[in-house]
């Protein structure tokens, strides 16, 4: 405390976590305004540094304030408070930021449309009244829009378009809300809609679609191929023409009042209304009111989401019903984010496109989330929540990128105790999804200020990462599938202590050279070992089985001794091949045991989409049927493996309901888990087990574990950072080379 | 005594002594025989034609044997006569090596003989000189054969991998996969098909088709490895992206069966009788013509084009997705989860 200034004080306060891009120091300068306090802010190497001086009570609730009323977009964490002696200052003021070290900046993802800025938008007399592009120091884009650091207009895909005096005026203004808000945009100065031929893009955007047609629209982070969902006609013209027959579909509704929209076609939870209206503004898949063949067939959910942009906000508004929004790209490749790009490769598809001429830096598909055993859990990580960052439970030795894995790819960057996981970049087996790779580790690594001195990837050679990785020109620490899984799950829940982790999905190279997908692993990261797993069988035809259901049905009834033919094909080579061992690679899959189920009760012989076998089973399956106990055994080698055998005659006993087979599938795997569990807690004394794997994505089976478990005294931890499929392979492989590098 | 007193070949057929003879002069030179093979000399001497003089060697080591449209002995002609060929030589002289496997049957060594004098006659290539061992039990795979062959270029012709530019066609002169699939398929002894045959073939006549051509780059046969790694190799040489369309690459209903069945692409499988050439745009409408014309390349598509980018092979598949098809690595494990 210095003297002469009445009863005040100063205190030097740094706040780290995610604080910039998102509005934090004009919120500081107005909590300062509001509580009398006086002092500075300025940005200190991707931190905020503030000198407050006021009355102790004062400058009480400042500290307080400023992380309980921070910017929704803001995760702010202060990291030091001290006293300091000071001459009395007067007035508080925004200082220009410090050049430094850009290692503790934060990347903000793009943030769906605040209350103020749809408030202007809504009011005619407002100088953005409709304005596609209205944004401020709270919402907007980010991540799509940033070039390069400092995060500053002119680093901005913004930078061509000069502020109007206007704009400039409210840019520059501290007490404005749009001060420093670096994508300001007015439709004086700012990017505007585009569609061939018509004075009102929206206009005629709408029009088609009420036309029943195909619309390719420009949105934040890529374009959506949207359709009018009330009319099976233009759905079934988008499935034909984007080749996916079957892939539910996710929806954009308007935000009506009591979301009458959501409710009339879905039931949706407390948590799952609270999720669709947080600002991630994600996709939740949300239990149908109605069964429907045309939205999402053979499952009970719909993928639905809340506009959160504001030209998402003007085009519901104005069309007043739900749209069909899914990604405008080629199956399986990165969503399209260039006008030319996208007039060339979804020119078959839609019949008008909507532009805008704000560029986009890089792709962001939108989030996917399922809530399961009560927790929100992400399916793809994109738009609204990535980059997304995870604090690593130990320093690595140096900064590491790792590439991930070969489908659902994301990659992580990692320094320190800090680790930043991509979006969703797709599958790596498209020229552009590879492109993509390359720049997102490229940008990553430059907007963070970090280079990658080494490269993680998967064991698996012919994965497109590992070997992109292998050619990268950086040592590499390739890291076994599952043992990325099983890492990233343990990562997510940091407590000292050996787990037992269940990583169940479709395949992963094993330490043994075969393909595995139904381990559980016992240990901590660095240090799995593979204690039980599942009776292995042939992927008949390699990762044709994969596409194929009805080939590991085949491979479960040939392997057993039983019969069962798959319809009207012809089977004698396959059955030559088997009996050789010619491209038949042994799996302990279970994401092929539940290809088998669905085929065996003739959901599905063959699929046009990942998962989409397991999905339908799930559809059908009734929650409560009773299990058949599956033996668990040790091989010459003493793992424990689960024989799937005796789920055949009840999977192919047509006398039961469908119903009854799916569940009794569901509950026999969830019993076989938690049998497995209590074997390795005889053996080892751990009683924390992990769900991890794509499989775990199916609710029935995973909250039938979590109750069995939770019964026979487990505690169950489940992802919910990180999906607990392949995306999560990369974080995975970080913590890998953390704890063993 | 003579040879066809014995049924089987023993290690006395190796040792350079009588055994050995009897089974060059009564088998092979019986088959082989030529105004320039002298089974008494040491090293033949021969005269060529003028222009550039072409060497290749290979070894043939197939199992099973003889399989449906082919065996080893016809396949040890063709491999080495096609190097020649896809290289823009006329081949003149092969020489020859056989490793056999003690007691291996002679009647059998005796019809691989013969298809091999069968398709060097036919390509009228001559084989002048050879050298027969034979290998204890166990220690070959019943047969392998070695060739050297030699061929004449006419002068100013100039064919070359690096020879090729962004914007070049890409043609093939046949259906893709039928030796894989048919090798695969009697090797596993799946049963003999009628409608699964080796193209294994001298792809002299579609060489000498497209040798006058100016805008002739560059000519290879896709054996080990298939179309996709004679792709790669053109990749790596050139540094250019290549892009192959799914549904023009030309594959038999009775290939694309197998493979979809068994799992196997038929990008990656051999042809023994094929030609890749990559030909100015300009000339792929000709180059195409001259190669229907032929009896052996009445199937020849021009299946892609060659590009500026980053180097990669690019499969525009037949639902307008884009595939980057990786070169092969050992065995082709899974990998979709």
């Amino acid at each position: 405390m210095t003297g002469g200034n009445g009863g005040a004080v100063t205190h030097r306060l740094t706040v780290s976590g995610r604080v910039q891009g998102v509005g934090f120091r004009p919120f500081i300068y107005r909590l300062a305004q509001r509580e009398g306090v006086s002092g500075w802010v300025r940005n200190l190497a991707g931190q905020v540094d503030i000198l407050a001086q006021g009355d102790p009570p004062a400058l009480h609730r400042f500290a307080a304030a400023l992380i309980r009323e921070a910017p929704p977009a803001a995760r702010p964490l202060l990291t030091a408070a001290a006293e300091v002696t000071s001459r009395p200052l007067c007035g508080f003021t925004i200082l220009p930021s410090e050049a430094g070290s850009p290692r503790q900046v934060h990347v903000p993802p793009d943030l769906f449309t605040c209350d103020d800025c749809l408030r202007e938008m809504s009011d005619p007399n407002d100088r953005r009244f409709g304005y596609p592009f209205i944004n401020c120091t709270q919402c907007g884009p980010r991540y799509t829009v940033i070039t390069a650091l400092p995060y500053d207009r002119a680093n901005t895909t913004l930078a061509g378009f000069p502020l109007c005096p206007e704009c400039s005026a409210a840019y520059g203004d501290p007490a404005d809300r749009r001060f420093h808000a670096e994508p300001v945009a007015c439709p004086v100065c700012g990017p505007r809609l585009r569609y061939a031929g018509s004075a009102d893009p929206l206009d005629a955007a709408i029009a088609a679609l009420h036309n029943g047609g195909v619309i390719a629209i420009k949105g934040v982070g890529g374009y959506h191929l949207v359709c009018d969902a009330g009319n099976p006609t233009a759905v079934a013209a988008l499935r034909a023409r984007k080749h996916r027959p079957h892939k539910p579909l996710a929806l954009v509704l308007p935000q009506d009042d009591g979301l009458a929209t959501l409710r009339a076609l879905t039931c949706p939870t407390a948590d799952e209304i609270a999720l669709l209206t947080s600002p991630m503004r994600p996709i939740v898949l949300v239990r149908k009111r109605q069964a429907d063949a045309v939205l999402a067939p053979g499952v009970n959910e719909l993928g639905v989401m809340l506009p959160y942009s504001p030209l998402h906000h003007l085009l519901l508004r104005r069309f007043g019903g739900a749209l069909v929004a899914t990604s405008g790209n080629v199956s399986g490749e990165p969503v399209l984010t260039d006008d030319p790009d996208a007039e060339a490769r979804l020119g078959g598809i839609a019949d008008g496109f909507l532009h805008h001429n704000r560029p986009i830096a890089r792709p962001a598909d939108d989030p996917v989330y399922r809530v399961i055993a009560g927790r929100p859990r992400p399916i793809r990580l994109g738009r609204g929540n990535a980059p997304l960052e995870i604090e690593l439970p130990v320093a690595l030795p140096h900064p590491i990128l790792a590439l991930g894995g070969q489908m659902k790819a994301t990659i992580a960057l990692g320094w320190g105790r800090r680790a930043v996981v991509s979006p969703h970049l797709g599958d790596l087996e498209s020229p552009r999804a590879l492109g993509l790779l390359r720049q997102v580790a490229t940008d990553l690594q430059a907007l963070y200020g970090v280079q990658a001195e080494a490269l993680c990837c998967d064991n698996h050679p012919n994965y497109a990462s590992t070997r992109r990785a292998r050619g990268w020109g950086l040592p590499v620490r390739p890291v076994f599938h599952h043992a990325a899984h099983a890492s990233a799950l343990a990562a997510e829940y940091p407590r000292t202590g050996d787990w037992i982790v269940f990583t169940w999905d479709g395949a992963g190279l094993g330490s043994d050279g075969s393909v595995w997908g139904g381990e559980a692993l016992v240990g901590t990261p660095g240090h799995w070992q593979r204690r039980a797993s599942f009776r292995s069988f042939p992927l008949l035809g390699g990762d044709k089985a994969a596409r194929q259901p009805w080939r590991s049905a085949l491979a479960l009834a040939w392997e057993s001794g039983s019969a069962w033919s798959p319809g009207a094909q012809n089977t004698d080579l396959l059955h030559q091949a088997w009996q050789r061992g010619v491209n038949c690679p042994p799996t302990s899959s279970v994401g092929r045991l539940f290809d088998a189920a669905a085929s065996m009760l003739g959901l599905a012989d063959t699929i046009s989409f990942e998962g989409q076998a397991a999905m339908y089973l799930e559809a059908v399956a009734a929650a409560a049927a009773q299990p058949v106990p599956l033996p668990l055994t040790r091989d010459a080698t003493g793992l424990w493996r689960t024989d799937w055998a005796p789920l055949l005659p009840v999977l192919r006993d047509r006398r039961l309901a469908a119903a009854e087979r799916a569940g009794c599938f569901h509950t026999s795997l969830a019993a076989a888990l938690v049998a497995q569990a209590e074997t390795l807690r005889a053996e080892t004394g751990i009683t924390r087990i992990g769900l991890t794997g794509g499989v775990f994505q199916n609710r029935l089976l995973t909250e039938a574990v979590f109750a069995l478990a939770g019964q026979a005294g487990f505690a169950v931890f489940l992802p919910d950072a990180l999906p607990c499929n392949d995306a999560g392979l990369s974080f995975g492989q970080l913590i890998e080379a953390a704890a063993c590098p | 005594m003579s040879l066809t007193d014995d049924r089987f070949i023993t290690l006395a057929h190796g040792n350079g002594g009588r055994f050995m003879r009897a089974l060059i002069e009564e088998l092979f030179a019986r088959h082989l025989a030529n105004p320039d093979l002298d089974t008494e000399a040491d090293a033949a001497c021969l005269s060529l034609p003028p222009g550039d003089v072409l060497m290749t060697t290979d070894g043939f080591t197939v199992q099973p044997l003889e399989f449906p449209g082919g065996d080893i002995g016809s396949l040890a002609v063709h491999g080495t006569v096609n190097d020649l060929a896809v290289s823009g030589a006329e081949p003149v002289y092969l020489g020859l090596d056989a490793f056999i496997e003690e007691g291996f049957e002679i009647a059998c060594l005796d019809r691989l003989v013969a298809s091999m004098a069968r398709a060097a006659a036919a390509v009228g290539v001559r084989v002048v000189c050879g050298d027969v061992k034979v290998l204890p039990r166990g220690e070959a795979g019943g047969i392998y054969f070695a060739t050297t062959g030699i061929g004449v270029r006419p002068a100013g012709v100039r064919l070359g991998v690096r020879r090729v530019q962004a914007g070049d066609a890409v043609l093939v002169s046949g259906p893709v996969g039928d030796h894989g699939t048919a090798v695969l398929l009697a090797r596993e002894q799946f049963g003999l098909r009628g409608d699964l045959q080796s193209d294994s073939a001298s792809v002299l006549p579609l060489t000498r088709a497209l040798l006058d051509m100016p805008g002739l780059r560059f000519m290879r046969d896709p054996t080990r490895g298939g179309l996709a790694t004679v792709a790669h190799e053109i990749i790596r040489a050139s540094g250019l992206r290549m892009r192959l369309r799914e549904t023009d690459v030309p594959v038999r209903e009775p290939v694309r069966g197998v493979c979809e069945m068994l799992g196997y692409d038929p990008l990656f499988l051999a042809c023994e009788g094929r030609v890749v050439a990559v030909v100015a745009a300009a000339d792929a409408a000709a180059a195409l013509a001259a190669w229907r014309g032929l009896p052996d390349g009445a199937g020849a598509a021009v299946i892609g084009r060659l590009e500026a980018g980053e180097p990669g092979l690019v499969l525009e598949t037949a639902l307008g997705g884009e595939r980057l098809i990786e070169e092969l690595e050992d065995d082709p494990l899974p990998r979709i989860c």
